[in-house]
């Protein structure tokens, strides 16, 4: 549903300030959205310095440093810290993105943390990913064929193969998603970009014989048509992919089977 | 309290297995109406500042009464197409948004007659 404003018990209060230790010499503010469920109180943003000469690069470094010597109960989730498992995306300087992958020296003045916008917040910079991971599911990520299984695997030409490029590099971390105006308002029925791509990635798929099924479970007016080409996806994904233009060709496929 | 499961309400009551209709009348429309807006207002150009007769003699021709009744159609399609979007975009609760729908396309085809007899009555009565 639309929302201009945020309701009262989820309006930014203004949070903690902890001073970096004396002497610190590269320091760095961070600004970070916090929010205990325990507490019945309003998120507020808390502010931590940080002494750059101390850390990696990138702010998931900052968080870590925050997390291990400031304020043990700021919660994220963080696996990888290489951009693989897709699990750290934040709104970072007001653009979704993985911490791993942004480097520090990327943001002036403050660097300020949100979760990603428009989900539910379960503590500090954790959201509830229960809808897209159910989203995810009801596109039924698997092969799907009619072909019995053969002896050995199943084949696919080096040019069939190239179709899946731009696809199979999504690390599902929903920082296009979350970016989407369209899956702000109406995310509990459209897709969303993450899921289209994923979708795109079953579709074209030479190997899978399912097309058809797909494309007919796609076709609808929420799920796959809510996509008005608002183009915030492509430049909140962090691994370059473009969403779009995987839902565009999926808009395609549609068009080739109907005229 | 709901008890459904995630995936439950992510499946809901299936796909309409429809949108590709609304999608591809709102392009078309969208392509017609270039060269027709285009005509449109040469033609208003050429008019304008004419007298009733001189306008009533131009919309006699076949030509501009039927490139006329084809801008309005277009026009006024492209309009509902729009209108629907930003409707099932922004207006809650369901219930509303529905009634909002019903009263569009209602006054869309009840304005959209209207201008097209309002155009053939000038083209042919004079
Ligand atoms: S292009 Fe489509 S999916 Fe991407 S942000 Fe826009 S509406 Fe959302
Ligand atoms: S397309 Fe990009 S932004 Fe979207 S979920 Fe995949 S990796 Fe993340
Ligand atoms: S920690 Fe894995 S993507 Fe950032």
């Amino acid at each position: 549903m639309v929302q201009f404003v945020l309701p009262r018990n989820s309006r930014v209060k203004p949070g903690k300030s902890h001073k970096a230790p004396a002497g610190a010499k590269n320091v760095k503010e961070f600004h970070i959205y916090r929010y205990d469920p325990d507490e019945k109180k309003n998120p507020t943003l808390d502010i931590f310095e940080v002494d750059l000469d101390e850390i990696g690069p990138m702010v998931l470094d900052a968080l870590l440093k925050i997390k291990d010597d400031i304020d043990p109960t700021l919660t994220f989730r963080r696996s990888c810290r290489e951009g693989i498992c897709g699990s750290c995306a934040m709104c970072i300087d007001g653009i979704n993105t993985l911490a791993c992958l942004k480097p520090i020296a990327d943001v002036k003045g403050p660097v300020k943390i949100y979760p990603l916008p428009h989900l539910e917040v379960i503590k500090d910079l954790v959201c509830d990913l229960d809808h897209l991971y159910a989203q995810y599911a009801s596109i039924e990520p698997w092969m799907k064929t009619k072909t019995p299984m053969p002896k050995q695997e199943r084949l696919q030409s080096p040019e069939e193969r190239e179709k899946l490029d731009g696809l199979w590099e999504c690390v599902l971390c929903f920082c296009c998603a979350t970016s989407c105006p369209s899956y702000w308002w109406n995310g509990h029925r459209y897709l969303g970009p993450s899921i289209l791509l994923q979708a795109a990635r079953w579709v074209m798929d030479t190997r899978d014989e399912g097309q058809g099924e797909r494309l007919d479970d796609l076709e609808d007016p929420f799920k796959l048509y809510r996509c008005h080409t608002i183009l915030n996806c492509v430049k909140a994904c962090p691994r370059g992919l473009n969403p779009a233009k995987a839902i565009a060709d999926l808009k395609v496929l549609m068009m080739e089977r109907i005229l | 309290m709901a008890m459904r499961s995630a995936l439950g309400r992510a499946r809901g009551i299936g796909s309409a297995k429809d949108g590709f209709h609304h999608w591809w009348i709102e392009r078309l429309s969208a392509i017609a109406l270039v060269p027709l807006t285009l005509w449109f207002a040469s033609a208003v150009i050429s008019v304008a500042g004419a007298d009733y007769a001189t306008f009533s003699a131009f919309l006699a021709k076949p030509w501009n009464a039927g490139l006329m009744i084809c801008f309005i159609c277009a026009g006024f399609l492209h309009g509902k197409m729009g209108m629907e979007v930003i409707v099932e975009d922004y207006v809650e609760p369901r219930c509303v948004q529905v009634a909002v729908r019903i009263f569009l396309n209602i006054a869309v085809y009840v304005l959209g007659v209207i201008s097209v007899v309002s155009v053939l009555t000038v083209a042919v009565r004079g």
